[in-house]
């Protein structure tokens, strides 16, 4: 492996002549090559190449893949940057010189090489290049590429498929031959169908299911089966969890402040009906970075943005160290990007150019340039776009109607609309019911004195803020909607309704709170909507009940005049027990724009008719309809419509929210307006404090045929690089792509992949056992499949090496040649996952609710924590509650704190990308197994199912080991577990079922 | 280590197998000429490590600065806001507690700590340890992972990993963490990260009457009790033996039935370990389990103590939860929030460092008294501190440690290392190297690269060694 890894070995790429000019500006003080005499070139390649390629270079070089301690002394810049602790070498000042002190062996902390001291002599040398100006002309190994053909990098080619037949095992088979290896027979049909539906369903068949196909003797059986398990959205189900695996996606931030994403669940959701779906790959791989981008019109697939947001966010971070965050989390996007879909280590070039594969840094910083315009939170977005249509036409009919647009409302396909609001306009009646107020306090000290009209009159102090709590009994049976009239007085300033000097008032919020009689605690009344006759421009009615200090309602320049605002109640007020109602009217900016003369009525009627229409539509509608100006009738068009489109609007469904990424975030708080990308500069040794160049966005420079940088200016907006960044990704010819995913696939069949490291197609990761079948699969699946992962599946498992006994059987070779079946002469035994054992225990126990999506299932209890993060009580999580039975892959997965059940079974920590599932054996294990509350539910459970079929205790046996192991029991095994279930029950034997290798392994 | 990445590249078909059984076979299992150790002899069996959740302060600890009682009330720091900083730094502040000179080493202790510093000839010092962040989670993780990224295998993690299990009946890596909450990364601080999670810190709750979660079926499930589950796990052996009869190849099949007679083993053994009753009422008193100030973290040592006695391999006891209070992060004022939760831990702390020694413990045991990073020299809102990654103070104690020795120094101020710097990685490496670990060769291939605890850095601190 390393003699392909052609970097300049240490000292030896020295340029051909001495003044060769560097074409880059170095920031130390360093002569540059130019400056160079013939003599020092001489010097440094005689004297101080060999000493630091014999002696340093071991530890310190990129050749040697390593760099103890940070430091390289194989370029200028190596040793000009320097490691931990600083530049090594101070050209021209030996006396400085970390280098120098080390190898002086002076400091007992650094005393370098460490097992042997250098001679005076080689000593000696370095002082005198450190004091020529250490000329060091060995071209950097920064700039030499590491060399770009290696298997992953080569364009993808077609390739012959050796031999007839199936074309998986056309390759295989040459393989074996090549090795003289034979493959053992197919398993049998009841291995096989077990297998198949644990690989796509992670559910087993039902004893009935596979009596059905184990008794079918039609020839297409088991591709009819492939596909009705392909047609079912159990396989989706399952087959997202691999994904959101690969990305590490969980519903809650990890880190410290490791809170729950409530929304998260919409990418789940998204994902698994992709999957369902057979959406082509490369469209789901578009759909995941930039669906906004690419499918504007379908503004549902927003959910896809999910993908992004998907692993840790460190909050407490993003609010300190800010900068850290940005480069961190940004991080994070680009490794998980580039991991999942094409099999790269990028990440590994954050603090140097990749050691090992042709991955600059300044690839590395391009790729965080593509997301430098986005931060993770929630994104709100239609279900459709019709709805989307529709809230668009209605939001504009809106629009129309405040501007009083005549060639929009005036429309004849309005007018019958508009003439049925008239109707019931004339058929409205509203009573109002005058309150009598018996408590009524001024807060900023002014004198309130009650009215004969049962109104408030204000005077004495106005003071800058003031907040009037008015209190009184409310007769009747009930209250649909409150009027809050701001009452002329001749008292006030402009004869009012408000005591500000220009007879204007504020009213910034407005609470009602209702006080039963008989309880203590008061309810507040929500508000569904607010009608004035009146609202001052920007200052509306709705803003008195928005939440808003700053906004409110107002009525200026129509002062001197009386005014009021209805507040149509959410929910009827029930009278009938009686009690108090109770109004706090807030009056808080601008100083002293406080109401002066207030007076409160209710009313039972339909809130639609108490509504207020404003004053000038009032008066249109009064009218006969023949003396209506035009200007009336407009008025009246847009009031009808209006009140449509708010109706309307209304009905439509809600937007959804996903926990996603867009240019509205920045270190998690959303912001006025969507950013624009941020600077991204490369960083030196990957240190936020020391940025170089800025970068713009790209990916790898390394696959030459594609653009490496993409051509995107600043007018652009963040998102044309995240298209840019899919379109490079899914190109047709870009090879890592497609071998990523077909292996991933592959993985998932065989346990695992053609090439056993998923995520890593580089020089650390394995080489493909089976080169020309991986890329003869990735060109069919690009070619021939159009991205069909389902087609792919049905390649698969057609084949004879998906469907071999994963038994060795008699001949001992293909163990002895390759134990490790890298040749599949056999198939491989997996063990379930923590989430196939515990839907497969909810199935085989007559449990499993097969309900489909919708938020995430708490299997915990929670409790406050000692800051943001809840405590989590698994334990004590009810198993016998409905939402127990839903399958695993809806359950709420907290980042930081894992369900010991699950972890006990090898759930990942998703802090990292978990491309393949582990596999652990321990006491600890064992004990969860057979002592978890779960399990010992489940055992109950499955026991009671049985006893509920099957009264004798011997067929109850032979129907436990059916469900668990899909066939007959031995007569051996029948009498052993009937003697069993006589002493300890029937539930003790399905606990150890649950137990079972047989139960927990897939042959 | 060949075989290593064999075990683990596999994934589904030959995902990393008990390691400890497999590696027995491997060039690079623990030695038994080695005293367990993987590289060379090792001096250190077993680890108990002390961890302040909050950032402990050092200069009103372990760190004298005389300095700043000269300084005290200058504006001399920052003028803005550092990365990492909660707030702009105020005026230097002394320390509010007086110090004093102990033992023959004559180290200085604050008066907070009046028990430990009874012990200072027992212990080393390291005076001038820095972290990378300021922030708490990835401080946290640095100080356990050697990363500040979630998702790596921390230090009890990667000792199972590289030295398996000393006894099977108990646990090889238990974490303790506060009665009062998980500290910052909930869980992440204990986890396996990459490494199977066999290798995972399992969490007691030792005030809980069934400390090791599902030791025991729950006794509303009678048919798994008693002589019920007796014959349950015979009849899963027979199973199992039965069906691995026509599977011999597959380990995975002979390690899951082993684990459940480990398992067994386990059950034996667990109860007596857990129960603090069979200790005698001066041990209870010595701890500090008769005040309720030092009733939790005091019933905690002494259970790692009886845990290391007996096998574990290594026990992390927690002091304080994450969150702003009852923890070592005083923010809002040193001399009302350092004292009690100094006090919480002074005397447990000094209890079990003379109980391990006393017990002969200490020929094979290593204490560790550490945090997350340190506190800033400046005043943040009148009498508290900010974080400070720049300089802080850690401690050990036992096998192979030079007693009574320090090394570096933090600057006159307290603020940033002055000489002997040390990060984690040099914690770490020292700690592996005790136990007989090189950390440049205890590795782990992970997305391409091979894995270390201590990355690319690390240099063991001969210094404090004996």
């Amino acid at each position: 492996m390393r003699l392909l890894l052609l970097v300049s070995v240490l000292g030896l790429v020295l340029p051909g002549h001495a003044a060769v000019k560097a074409d880059d500006e170095e920031s130390s003080n360093s002569p540059h090559q130019a400056d160079m005499t013939p003599e020092d070139v001489q010097f440094f390649a005689d004297h101080i190449a060999p000493l630091l390629q014999e002696k340093c270079a071991g530890c310190h070089s990129h050749a040697s893949q390593s760099m103890e301690g940070g430091l390289t002394l194989d370029s200028q810049s190596g040793w000009s940057n320097g490691g931990d602790r600083g530049p090594a070498v101070v050209p021209g000042r030996p006396e400085e010189s970390l280098l120098l002190q080390a190898v002086a062996y002076k400091d007992p902390d650094l005393q370098m090489p460490p097992d042997e001291r250098l001679t005076a002599q080689q000593i000696k040398l370095l002082t005198e290049w450190i004091r020529r100006g250490a000329p060091d002309p060995r071209t950097p190994p920064e700039v030499v590429a590491v060399d770009a053909d290696w298997w992953s990098l080569r364009p993808l080619q077609p390739v012959a498929v050796p031999g007839d037949g199936h074309p998986v095992d056309a390759f295989i088979q040459a393989r074996l031959q090549q090795q003289q290896l034979s493959p053992v027979p197919a398993a049998d049909r009841r291995t096989l169908i077990r297998r198949a539906f644990i690989t796509l369903h992670g559910l087993p068949p039902t004893p009935e299911q596979t009596a059905a196909f184990v008794n079918d003797g039609s020839v297409d059986a088991w591709p009819q089966l492939i596909d009705s398990l392909l047609a079912s959205p159990r396989y989706g189900e399952h087959w997202a969890r691999h994904w959101l695996d690969v990305i590490h996606f969980a519903d809650s931030h990890g880190c410290e402040h490791d809170v729950k994403r409530p929304h998260a669940w919409r990418f789940r959701d998204y994902v698994i009906s992709r999957f369902n779906d057979d959406m082509p790959y490369p469209r789901f791989v578009r759909e995941q970075l930039a669906a906004d981008v690419f499918y504007p019109q379908q503004p549902e697939l927003t959910a896809a943005l999910g993908f992004l947001a998907a692993g840790p966010l460190e909050l407490s971070r993003a609010g300190t160290a800010p900068v850290t965050f940005d480069y961190l989390d940004r991080d994070d996007m680009v490794t998980q990007t580039m991991a999942a879909i094409t099999s790269t280590t990028v990440n590994c070039a954050r603090c140097h150019r990749h050691k090992f594969d042709p991955i600059s840094q300044e690839d590395y910083y391009s790729l965080q340039a593509v997301f430098a315009g986005v931060g993770k939170g929630d994104l709100s977005f239609e279900t459709s776009a019709d709805v989307q249509q529709q809230r668009r036409e209605l939001s504009q009919l809106r629009q129309a109607a405040a501007a009083r647009n005549g060639d929009v409302l005036l429309q004849q396909k309005y007018a019958s609309r508009v003439q049925s609001w008239l109707s019931a306009q004339a058929a409205a009646e509203v009573d109002w019911l005058t309150l009598r107020p018996d408590v009524f306090v001024s807060a900023g000290g002014a004198t309130l004195t009650r009215q004969a009209d049962h109104s408030i009159l204000a005077s004495g102090v106005v003071p800058d803020e003031e907040t009037y709590t008015l209190t009184a009994p409310v007769p009747g049976e009930r209250v649909t909607a409150i009027r809050i009239e701001a009452l002329r007085d001749e008292s006030l300033p402009m004869n009012g309704p408000g005591r500000a000097g220009n007879g204007n008032f504020h009213l910034s919020e407005l609470r009602l709170q209702w006080f039963p009689a008989a309880g203590v605690t008061p309810q507040t009344l929500s508000v569904s909507r607010t009608s004035t006759d009146f609202d001052q421009d920007g200052w509306t009615s709705a803003q008195a009940v928005d939440g808003d200090r700053k906004s409110g309602w107002a009525i200026y320049p129509r002062v001197d005049q009386t005014h009021a605002i209805v507040l149509e109640l959410q929910q009827p007020l029930d009278l009938t027990d009686g009690g108090r109602l109770a109004l706090t009217l807030q009056h808080l900016y601008p100083p002293k724009h406080v109401m002066g003369r207030v007076r409160v009525a209710v009313t039972a009627a339909d809130p639609a008719a108490a509504r207020l229409l404003p004053s000038d539509v009032a008066a249109a509608v009064g009218k006969p309809q023949t003396a209506r100006t035009q200007e009336e009738k407009l008025a009246i068009a847009a009031a009808a419509l209006e009140e449509y489109a708010v109706s309307r609007q209304a009905e439509l469904p809600p937007l959804a929210t996903v926990y996603g990424v867009s240019s509205d975030w920045s270190h998690a708080k959303k912001l006025p307006q969507p950013m624009t990308p941020k600077k991204v500069h490369v960083l030196q040794r990957g240190a936020f404090d020391r940025p170089q160049q800025e970068v713009g966005p790209g990916a790898l420079s390394a696959i030459d045929w594609l653009p490496a940088r993409f051509s995107v200016t600043t007018a652009d907006g963040e998102s044309v690089r995240r298209a840019a960044l899919a379109d490079w990704l899914v190109h047709a010819d870009n090879p890592l792509t497609h071998r990523s995913i077909v292996n991933r696939v592959w993985q998932f069949h065989f346990g695992q992949g053609l090439v056993n490291t998923p995520n890593d197609f580089g020089r650390m990761g394995g080489r493909p056992s089976h080169p020309e079948l991986l890329d003869w699969l990735a060109v069919w699946f690009r070619d021939e499949a159009s991205g069909s992962l389902k087609q792919l599946h049905r390649l698969l498992m057609t084949s004879d090496a998906w469907r071999r006994n994963s038994m060795a059987g008699g001949d001992p070779t293909g163990q002895r040649v390759d134990a490790g079946n890298r040749l599949l002469w056999r198939q491989n035994r997996s063990r379930l996952t923590a989430e196939m054992f515990r839907d497969s225990v909810l199935q085989i126990s007559g449990r499993l609710d097969l309900t489909m999506g919708g938020p995430g299932v708490e299997q915990f209890r929670k409790s406050k924590g000692p800051q943001a993060t809840p405590a989590l009580d698994y334990d004590g999580w009810d198993w016998e509650s409905p939402q127990a039975r839903r399958r695993s892959i809806y359950r709420v997965v907290w980042r930081g704190i894992a369900d010991p059940f699950m972890e006990a079974l090898d759930f990942p920590d998703l802090g990292l990308l978990a491309p393949q599932r582990g596999f652990s054996v321990s006491s600890l294990q064992s004990l969860t197994l057979l002592n978890n509350d779960f399990v010992l539910h489940a055992s109950q459970w499955m026991s009671d199912r049985i006893c509920s079929e099957h009264s004798d205790v011997s067929d109850q046996v032979r129907r436990a080991i059916s469900l668990a192991w899909l066939r007959s029991p031995t007569q051996a095994e029948l009498a052993r577990g009937a003697k069993f279930v006589q002493r300890h029950g029937l539930a003790a034997y399905c606990r150890v079922l649950f137990n079972s290798n047989e139960f927990l392994f897939v042959d | 280590m060949q075989r290593r990445e064999f075990l683990y590249q596999g994934g589904g078909g030959f995902g990393g197998l008990a390691l400890s059984s497999l590696l027995a076979a491997d060039d690079v299992s623990p030695r038994a000429d080695f005293n367990g150790g993987l590289h060379h002899p090792a001096r250190v069996r077993r680890v108990i490590q002390l961890f302040m959740t909050g950032g402990a302060s050092p200069m009103d600890t372990f760190d004298y600065k005389p300095e700043l009682e000269r300084l005290h009330g200058e504006k001399l720091g920052p003028a803005e806001k550092p990365e990492g900083f909660t707030a702009s730094p105020g005026a230097l502040m002394k320390s509010p507690f007086a110090f004093a000179r102990y033992g023959e080493s004559g180290r200085w202790v604050s008066s907070v700590f009046p028990q430990q510093a009874q012990c200072v000839d027992d212990m080393a010092f390291l005076m001038a340890m820095a972290s990378k962040t300021n922030v708490h989670g990835p401080g946290t993780y640095m100080m356990n992972t050697g990363f500040i990224l979630p998702g790596f295998p921390c230090l009890g993690a990667w000792t199972s990993y590289a030295l398996g299990r000393l006894v099977d009946n108990l646990p090889t890596f238990v974490v303790l963490p506060d009665a009062k909450g998980l500290p910052y990364n909930q869980r992440g601080p204990f986890s396996s990260g990459f490494l199977p999670a066999v290798h995972q810190g399992t969490v007691i709750n030792a005030g809980a009457n069934n400390p090791v979660p599902d030791l025991f079926a729950d006794p509303r499930f009678e048919f798994a009790r008693g002589r019920a589950d007796q014959s349950a796990r015979e009849l899963l052996h027979e199973m199992n033996h039965a069906h691995q009869q026509s599977r011999r190849d597959d380990a995975r099949l002979d390690a899951r039935i082993r684990s459940y007679e480990l398992a067994a083993g386990m059950q034996l053994s667990a109860p007596e370990a857990f129960d603090l009753s069979l200790e005698s009422g001066s041990t209870h008193t010595a701890y500090g389990l008769d005040d309720a100030v030092t009733e939790d973290f005091g019933r905690r040592c002494l259970l790692a103590r009886r845990l290391c006695e007996r096998g574990t391999r290594f026990v992390q006891v927690w002091s304080g939860p994450q969150g702003a209070t009852g923890n070592w992060d005083n923010h809002a004022s040193i001399p009302k929030e350092l004292p009690p939760i100094a006090r919480s831990v002074d005397l447990p702390i000094a209890a079990l460092l003379r109980d391990l020694k006393q017990r002969g413990l200490f020929e094979d045991t290593l204490l560790i008294w550490t945090t997350e990073f340190g506190r800033t020299p400046f005043a943040q809102g009148g009498e508290g501190r900010d974080h400070n990654g720049g300089t802080f103070v850690t401690w050990m104690a036992g096998a192979g440690i030079k007693a009574g020795t320090a090394y570096g120094a933090s600057d006159d101020w307290g603020y940033q290392t002055a000489e002997g710097k040390t990060y984690c990685y040099d914690l770490h490496a020292t700690i592996l190297h005790l136990m007989g670990i090189d950390h440049e060769r205890l590795t782990f291939r992970q997305n391409g690269i091979d894995r270390r605890l201590t990355d690319v850095h690390g240099h063991v601190v001969k210094e404090i060694l004996s």
